[in-house]
């Protein structure tokens, strides 16, 4: 692969006096399938915000596909696909009218966009109620459309806030063999999610933010290096993460002080 | 062992739930937005508060006389006043209601006892019930001063009267909530209100029509009336005016036994609610094939022409407009008002022969009156986005494309609806003269292409979601309502100042010339702005996303 996917610069972002995000240097390859991981209130979410164009940085600077995002936004996001935080979607639109939208928004002829949501909508298995308008759909099914619609224009950078929240096992195994397909072909994926076990099974590298620093980044491999495990035994992204970010338990809510619960 | 928490008494409760609505309003006025929407609320705030302090005098001024004069039938009908605006008005003031849901509450260990009070404590909260209060005060200081032996008894009636509107109110509002759980009902429901709206207009007409008497079957009906809450009411004050205490007491329990009776349905209204009724939409029934979808929307037409992201634009906000009953609903109206208008209006009519109200006049006067309804919406183009709104920042295009789009489409929706409306008005007035006919459509032009330039800034500026088939809570922010009246007062004073000076001069075609010149200003203003506003979309889109996707 060719230079980095996603390179960032001291990116950070204030809410008054909030630092939520607090000038992180972040380095993706092309081709990667990068999870993005930290506690509740990180950052993790404000970051994607930013790379995606949701969100105006205080201050820093980014680069996808070693375009630069404020001066290239447009070019940027026309290779880019995003499931963010809330979804996104236009829910007085069928999942069709939806796909059809959106292939459309990102300058897919109507041939190509129509072809390509049909073919999507099936892999989703979101054909049952063709009529049925986004907002009678599950939260499962939005899911896998909000999906859909990221990929509908072959995005060479995928940006995924918690793809796998509510999608059941059957589909999810679908999605996760899906990005593994696209992650082969070149395609770079950001992806945040809470569930460690997911983040440890698909990604080869992962970045680690925290109270709005990046406190860790590199590959499973380099990050396990870095802490000590039993003998014989391979440490656990849960480990990994608790240890960096937990800073062995002493960030942890301590029991005894819920006695009362107990 | 862990542990329960202990009983919260019912004043507790309500404490509680009190101060809970306090934070939330002072939470609320920490958002700038917030704020200017509630200076927005606090003009309308002083405006409707004059218009309730000078109906108190006339309130104060009927019971007086009345009491005084010892005509009690005007006393009757201050009090069916009061019921009728009471009941019906909330109806139509509910869009500028409470908006906070106090059955989310129910997750707490509440008391039936305090859900219930504080259902009709909301009650107590709209506009129409602190009016109407209002007026019973007054009607009891007028009638008080009046004959001051009779305000005892004055007081048990006026209380009682209030304690069943408010119960009256509270069950209609209930019933009203499980009909509106539909979305469809909502819409019917609301479709039925702006009908009723309009239908007043033919008040005058039916009292022309009867004014020398009432069709017998009315005439029949008349005794019946005795035995309602306002009729009891008066009576019950005349019978203390004439010190009939027989006469008091029925009066009183009559009211008491409706109050009685409307409490216990609002009970159990309440106690269905109290147990967790489920008041939302079942799912949509499944449908034909996706294969029939495709080939519909695979069809090219002429949107073809315009660029793709456009076009993805103005199909969108039609299929939205096609979904959202409210809004087919208002694009009814602007052809149903002119068929009302013209037929008071009309050239038949002898109060328009007298004034010399010409199709000259008319015409351009209701066009006029078609845009100013048909242009609000343009100030908040994006309240029916929700969270699709960050598709707009996250998709490769430009604001310019998403104004281009949303303004083309109402444009389009516009034009079908002025030539509509034109056609109805030539066809029931006539036409009006070629200059004339000229200027306003250039006019129109003119107005239309200029608030969509600042209607643009104000929907990026003054956001604010519209839920689809919702009654409650749907108003756009103040911001946005008084910018748009602003400006079309500004337009309408310019329109006007042409349309007179070309008249006054006796050059017809000196309108259509100044209208075009206006137009073509308001085009180049227009284009130059979707650039400054593609920029100031970038600034605001935290705003706009935050306000969106709540």
């Amino acid at each position: 692969m060719t230079g980095p996917a996603i390179v960032t610069e001291k990116l950070t972002r204030r809410f008054g006096n909030l630092s939520a995000v607090d000038a992180i240097d972040l380095t993706v390859a092309a081709g990667q399938f990068f999870g993005f991981l930290g506690p509740n209130g990180a950052g993790k979410s404000t970051t994607i915000k930013m790379l995606t164009g949701l969100l105006a940085p205080t201050s820093g600077r980014m680069e996808l596909l070693g375009l630069d995002f404020s001066s290239h936004s447009i070019e940027v996001k026309r290779q880019v696909g995003v499931v963010p935080e809330g979804m996104g979607l236009f829910e007085r639109l069928t999942g069709s009218e939806y796909l059809n939208f959106v292939g459309r928004m990102y300058g897919l002829d109507r041939t190509t966009t129509q072809q390509r949501a049909t073919e999507l909508l099936e892999f989703m298995q979101l054909t049952d109620r063709p009529k049925a308008m986004i907002a009678d759909y599950s939260h499962g099914m939005q899911k896998k459309l909000a999906l859909a619609a990221a990929v509908i224009h072959g995005p060479r950078i995928l940006f995924l806030d918690e793809p796998f929240e509510g999608v059941d096992a059957l589909a999810a195994g679908a999605l996760k063999a899906l990005l593994g397909r696209m992650t082969e072909r070149g395609v770079t994926i950001f992806l945040t999610s809470h569930v460690l076990e997911i983040v440890e099974r698909l990604c080869s590298h992962v970045g680690i933010i925290h109270k709005g620093r990046l406190v860790a980044q590199g590959s499973l491999e380099e990050l396990r290096a870095g802490i000590a495990s039993e003998e014989g035994r391979q440490t656990t992204l849960e480990e990994i993460f608790l240890s960096i970010v937990g800073q062995g338990g002493a960030d942890r809510p301590q029991m005894e002080e819920l006695s009362w619960l107990m | 062992m862990a542990d329960v928490a202990g009983k919260v008494s019912f004043p507790e409760q309500i404490r509680l739930i009190a101060g809970l609505r306090w934070q939330i309003l002072r939470n609320q006025l920490r958002k700038k937005g917030s704020r200017v929407d509630l200076v927005g609320m606090l003009f309308a705030a002083f405006f409707g508060g004059l218009v309730v302090f000078g109906l108190s005098f006339a309130f104060y001024w009927g019971a007086y006389t009345s009491v005084s004069t010892g005509e009690f039938k005007w006393l009757v009908l201050l009090f069916w006043g009061i019921l009728a605006f009471w009941q019906l008005v909330h109806i139509f003031m509910a869009g500028f209601g409470a908006t906070f849901e106090f059955r989310r509450l129910l997750r707490f260990p509440l008391r039936m006892s305090a859900f219930y009070f504080l259902g009709l404590a909301y009650g107590l909260a709209d506009f129409a019930a602190l009016a109407s209060v209002c007026w019973l005060l007054a009607m009891t200081a007028g009638a008080t001063v009046a004959n001051p032996a009779i305000a005892p008894a004055l007081l048990l009636i006026v209380v009682l009267f209030l304690l069943m509107n408010l119960t009256l109110e509270r069950l209609f509002s209930s019933w009203y909530e499980r009909l509106l759980a539909r979305r469809r009902t909502r819409e019917v429901i609301f479709g039925l209100i702006i009908l009723t709206s309009v239908s007043a207009q033919f008040i005058r007409p039916l009292i022309e029509r009867y004014q020398h008497g009432a069709p017998p079957w009315v005439l029949h009906m008349l005794p019946y009336l005795s035995f309602t809450p306002p009729a009891l009411a008066g009576h019950g004050v005349a019978a203390a005016a004439d010190g009939r205490w027989v006469g008091v007491v029925s009066g009183a329990v009559g009211l008491g036994l409706y109050t009685f009776v409307f409490s216990s349905f609002l009970w159990r209204r309440f106690a269905a609610q109290y147990r967790g009724e489920e008041l939302s939409e079942s799912d949509a029934p499944a449908r034909p094939s996706l294969q029939q979808l495709s080939k519909a929307a695979a069809k090219s037409g002429a949107l073809d022409l315009l660029p793709p992201q456009v076009a993805a634009i103005v199909r969108k906000d039609f299929r939205y407009l096609t979904r959202n009953g409210f809004v087919a609903v208002a694009l009814i109206m602007p052809p149903l008002l002119v068929v009302l208008f013209s037929s008071q209006f009309a050239g038949r009519h002898p109060s328009v022969i007298q004034r010399g109200v010409t199709p000259d006049m008319f015409f351009p006067a209701m066009m006029g009156y078609l845009l100013l309804m048909l242009m609000m919406p343009a100030y908040n183009c994006f309240a029916y986005e929700g969270k699709g709104i960050q598709a707009y920042f996250t998709a490769p295009l430009r604001f310019r494309d998403i104004f281009l789009g949303k303004n083309l489409m109402h444009s389009g929706v516009m034009a079908f609806e002025a030539t509509l409306s034109m056609s109805i008005l030539a066809w029931r007035i006539g036409r009006p003269s070629f200059p004339i006919l000229t200027a306003t459509i250039v006019a129109a032009i003119f107005s239309v292409v200029g608030q969509f330039a600042i209607a643009n800034w104000t929907s990026l500026s003054f956001p604010r979601k519209l839920e689809f088939g919702s009654l409650r809570g749907q108003r756009n922010s103040g911001g946005a309502v008084w910018v748009g009246f602003g400006v079309q007062i500004v337009l309408a004073g310019i329109c006007s100042f042409v349309f007179v000076a070309s008249r006054w001069l006796g050059s017809p075609w000196l309108a259509p010339g100044a209208f075009a010149g206006l137009a073509v200003a308001s085009l180049a203003g227009y284009f130059a702005s979707l650039d400054a506003l593609t920029l100031l979309a970038e600034k605001k889109k935290e705003t706009l996303i935050e306000a969106l996707c709540r």
